[in-house]
């Protein structure tokens, strides 16, 4: 496995518009990903660890004194990692996501965060949705991204969160997500008038109302929609046939209906999944491990089934959480809210490797991983490289590309 | 596809046509009728009873905005049980007292005799947002009591209060704020979402604004708020052009005599009550009046719900019904007496959970509200609420008559005060009448309850019914 040692700009990643580093960026994302399908084909799996995972004992310092000094208690024993190099390993729950890793199709990015990091859980993940942490936006980047590409009224499956409620990530002015919890919950509910229901509300779209309204074209439009995809999903995923055998766990049960997605050809471009929580302040190592372990076996069945269908290269899964954790353990055996955290990156079309540096322990931020790359680098690269879009006016502001992709 | 020109960045939309702004503001002369009384009852509350309705439709409109503005004194109003438990309380005790709260607050909107108390304590919910503070529910229920007493009084008053108030202070971190080391966060916020809104302020403000907030603090466990003069920066500050020793009091006095304060509040009270982005003229006619009041809302609100551009085709159903209007208002729709706890679930399905707005700058509303998902919480709330209602439970869907023709033009009219196309009507009178369908027989006594209740949810199915 060739390491790769590139090294992120240290201060914010935001880079300069004459910076011919950018220029060079720039062209790198317009020249296509050899040996991968075109980006209408591809698919971004995004896939929230929600509560703040800790990066330490996700990915595993192993070579580092301090990590052993500041967690007595918590500290994976260095006989137990995963190890990737003397000094960097992964938590021994991640074996299946370990055996990705040596076939090349994982990056783990280190140090992401943004500056000034937020401690709360809430405004956190805001900040993580919608791409903006020094400002408030109602739109996250994905709901952006889809709002500025030139999508159909007809691709209503381009977008889907597997999730209950819309995440606020795909929230957007102009672009209509279904949240898709499972196939039989996003449902209008069965009911005995069904065709009453049906012709109605065809009538309903008779423009000779006795009212005008700004929002009535947008209502009878969202309506269409929702009865639409409600009924429509089912049938156009029905022909899909699960080729691997996925953990009966929530992550696992969405993974699967995300790989149905992928390979029924909707025109999907992203899926949200939520998997967590991670919040773990007391008794970390049962809870990170169950849930690493989880995501780990899912993520294994997952790709095994994509690869299956030959889907494995159409699809980039990204992870992300709020925030790491404290480095110092606390005195019920978990962390407290930090700051930068690892992430992944998972698929076909990956260049697998470690990027970003590694987490300074000595150099810290009161105590937290100082952040070593923006989190909208990571975004801006999945946009430009892999959703084939302009990532400025999605981002409000060019960030510097990862070269983790093709 | 031509009305998605006319979404600005935040969807929000104004109706089409002209304002006529020498008239805009004049009252409506004349007697309401079941639509216009039906339009005021949503806008200024949740929504009326067809009884309410009714009783509204005989007023003419300044009368109207008076009945609504005849406040009841809210202190008498007590929060349920499981709030007073006093703080801190346990994770499943948590869940309770917050699922108790809301559900408090929702009977509270649909059976009040002072609807628009609560509609205004919904909309400062949304603007002077904090989130609930789980684990001391009375914190959170103290906000929303501060935000009730203040339903039409002083909005400057409101603003001091709230800038002292325990969940204000624990959400936006004033409770942090010291003179050693000051935050920021409430004295920017204050300015850029409550009172003033971006560009209108400095850098150097929200650093002099955060000095002169300093000192306050929050003791949880009893819901108090003290102010320590050992945290407090005494010197002096330089704020919006003004120099002094300011205190918090003091930074609120200065903001409120901003023309900008009124043109922020002006065009906030028109997005809520008459259509969303109002046209500049109409939002500085209301600022002027807001400052000639001294900030006093009653008189505002008043002129406001009694206005010919209240009135006016262009307000009329040009605002998308919140989840809470949503749901409250079905409930008044129907004549039920009680907001069931399936509500909650239902709500956040919709994408509005109260006590937790999405951020600090609140619900975006207007188009943001409607989504694939939301809409089909919409209609399988519909659907639920009246599989388990029996129609004996609604004051009037028992007494429908029993010819089609009649019970479909009563429905459109009591649901939708006409708004429904003729075709809609005619295919709501087949469906109630079986035509059209062998396995439907004609509308009867044995099949009344089944029929009547698939025909309300047609009803609320149509555009018009996700529109206030």
């Amino acid at each position: 496995m060739k390491r790769s040692n590139f090294i992120l700009a240290t201060v914010s990643g935001l880079a300069v518009v004459a910076n011919p580093e950018h220029v060079f960026a720039r062209a790198l994302a317009q020249t296509p990903l050899p040996g991968l399908p075109g980006s209408e084909r591809r698919c971004l799996v995004l896939i929230n660890l929600f509560g703040g995972n800790d990066g330490l004992n996700c990915v595993v310092p192993h070579g580092d004194a301090r990590y052993y000094q500041l967690r007595p208690g918590l500290a994976i024993a260095p006989g137990d990692v995963l190890a990737i190099d003397a000094r960097t390993g992964l938590n021994p729950a991640l074996r299946s996501l370990k055996t990705l890793y040596d076939k090349g199709t994982v990056a783990i990015v280190q140090g992401v965060g943004y500056p000034n990091p937020d401690h709360s859980h809430f405004r956190s993940t805001e900040i993580w949705q919608t791409a903006a942490p020094d400002r408030y936006e109602h739109t996250g980047w994905l709901g952006r991204y889809f709002d500025e590409g030139s999508f159909g009224r007809d691709e209503i499956f381009k977008g889907v969160a597997l999730s209950r409620v819309l995440p606020e990530a795909l929230v957007s002015d102009r672009t209509d997500i279904p949240a898709v919890a499972a196939l039989g919950s996003y449902a209008m509910i069965a009911d005995r008038n069904a065709a009453a229901r049906d012709a109605f509300a065809r009538q309903a779209t008779d423009r000779s109302l006795p009212f005008a309204s700004p929002y009535l074209a947008h209502v009878m439009e969202i309506e269409g929609d929702a009865q639409r995809s409600s009924e429509e999903l089912p049938k156009l995923v029905a022909g899909y046939v699960t080729k691997a055998s996925y953990p009966a766990t929530a992550l696992g049960r969405s993974l699967a209906l995300a790989a149905q997605i992928v390979g029924s050809n909707l025109g999907t471009r992203a899926i949200y999944v939520e998997h967590g929580s991670f919040d773990t302040h007391v008794s970390q190592r049962t809870t990170q491990n169950r849930l690493l372990g989880e995501f780990s076996e899912a993520i294994g069945a997952f790709y095994a089934d994509l690869a299956a269908h030959d889907d494995d290269r159409r699809v980039l899964t990204l992870t992300f959480s709020e925030f790491g954790r404290r480095i110092e353990e606390n005195g019920n055996r978990g962390t407290d809210h930090g700051e930068a955290s690892p992430l992944f990156m998972i698929g076909g079309g990956v260049k697998g490797g470690l990027y970003g540096t590694a987490p300074d322990l000595a150099a810290t931020n009161m105590g937290n991983v100082r952040y070593t790359v923006d989190f909208r680098s990571v975004y801006a690269t999945v946009l430009e490289r892999w959703l084939g879009r302009p990532s400025a006016t999605v981002l409000n502001g060019e960030f510097r590309r990862l070269p983790v992709l093709g | 596809m031509a009305a998605r020109a006319h979404i600005d960045v935040g969807g929000i939309l104004r109706p089409d046509g002209r304002l006529d702004l020498s008239t805009a503001l004049q009252p409506y002369r004349q007697r309401l009728g079941e639509r216009a009384a039906a339009h005021l009852l949503r806008r200024a509350g949740f929504g009326g009873t067809p009884d309410e309705i009714r009783r509204y439709a005989a007023l003419d409109a300044p009368d109207a905005a008076q009945a609504l503005l005849s406040l009841s004194p809210s202190r008498a109003i007590a929060p349920p049980p499981e709030v007073s438990a006093g703080g801190p309380i346990g994770k499943r005790k948590t869940r309770e007292s917050l699922a108790a709260l809301q559900l408090w607050w929702l009977n509270r909107m649909l059976t009040t005799p002072a609807p628009l108390q609560e509609k205004m304590t919904l909309y400062y919910h949304g603007h002077f947002t904090s989130r609930a503070t789980p684990r001391f529910p009375e914190i959170t229920y103290n906000q929303n009591a501060l935000f009730r007493q203040y339903a039409a009084g002083n909005l400057r008053e409101l603003t001091r209060e709230v800038s002292k108030d325990a969940a204000m202070l624990i959400y936006l971190d004033g409770a942090n704020n010291e003179a050693s080391h000051p935050n920021e966060n409430y004295a920017r916020e204050l300015m850029e979402l409550f009172t003033l809104g971006v560009d209108n302020y400095t850098e150097n403000d929200v650093r002099e604004s955060a000095r002169a907030w300093t000192g306050w603090r929050v003791f949880r466990r009893t819901d108090t708020v003290e102010f320590d003069p050992s945290r407090h920066d005494f010197g002096g500050k330089t704020f919006l052009g003004r120099t002094g020793n300011f205190t918090g009091d003091d930074i609120v006095d200065i903001i409120f005599d901003q023309p900008q304060c009124a043109r922020f509040f002006a065009a906030s009270l028109l997005n809520w009550f008459v259509y969303n982005d109002p046209e500049p003229e109409l939002v500085d006619r209301v600022a002027a009046l807001l400052r000639a009041r001294g900030y006093e809302l009653s008189p505002v609100i008043g002129t406001l719900l009694a206005s010919n551009v209240f009135y006016s085709d262009r307000a009329y159903r040009a605002l998308v019904k919140s989840p809470v209007e949503f749901v409250v208002g079905t409930y008044k729709t129907l004549g039920l007496s009680t907001v069931d706890e399936s509500a909650l679930a239902a709500l956040q399905q919709m994408g509005q959970r109260l006590f937790f707005p999405p951020n600090v700058a609140g619900w975006p509303g207007g188009a943001n509200w409607l989504t694939s998902g939301t809409m089909i919480a919409r209609q399988n709330f519909l659907t639920r609420l009246l599989g388990s209602q029996t129609l004996a439970a609604s004051s009037w869907l028992r007494d429908l008559p029993l010819t089609s023709a009649s019970a479909a033009q009563d429905l459109a009219a009591t649901v939708l005060q006409g708004d429904a196309a003729p075709a809609s009507i005619a295919e709501l009178e087949a469906y109630l009448g079986g035509k059209g369908s062998a396995a439907l027989a004609t509308l009867s006594v044995e099949n009344y309850d089944q029929r009547v209740s698939g025909a309300v949810y047609l009803t609320m199915a149509t555009p018009a019914y996700q529109l206030s």
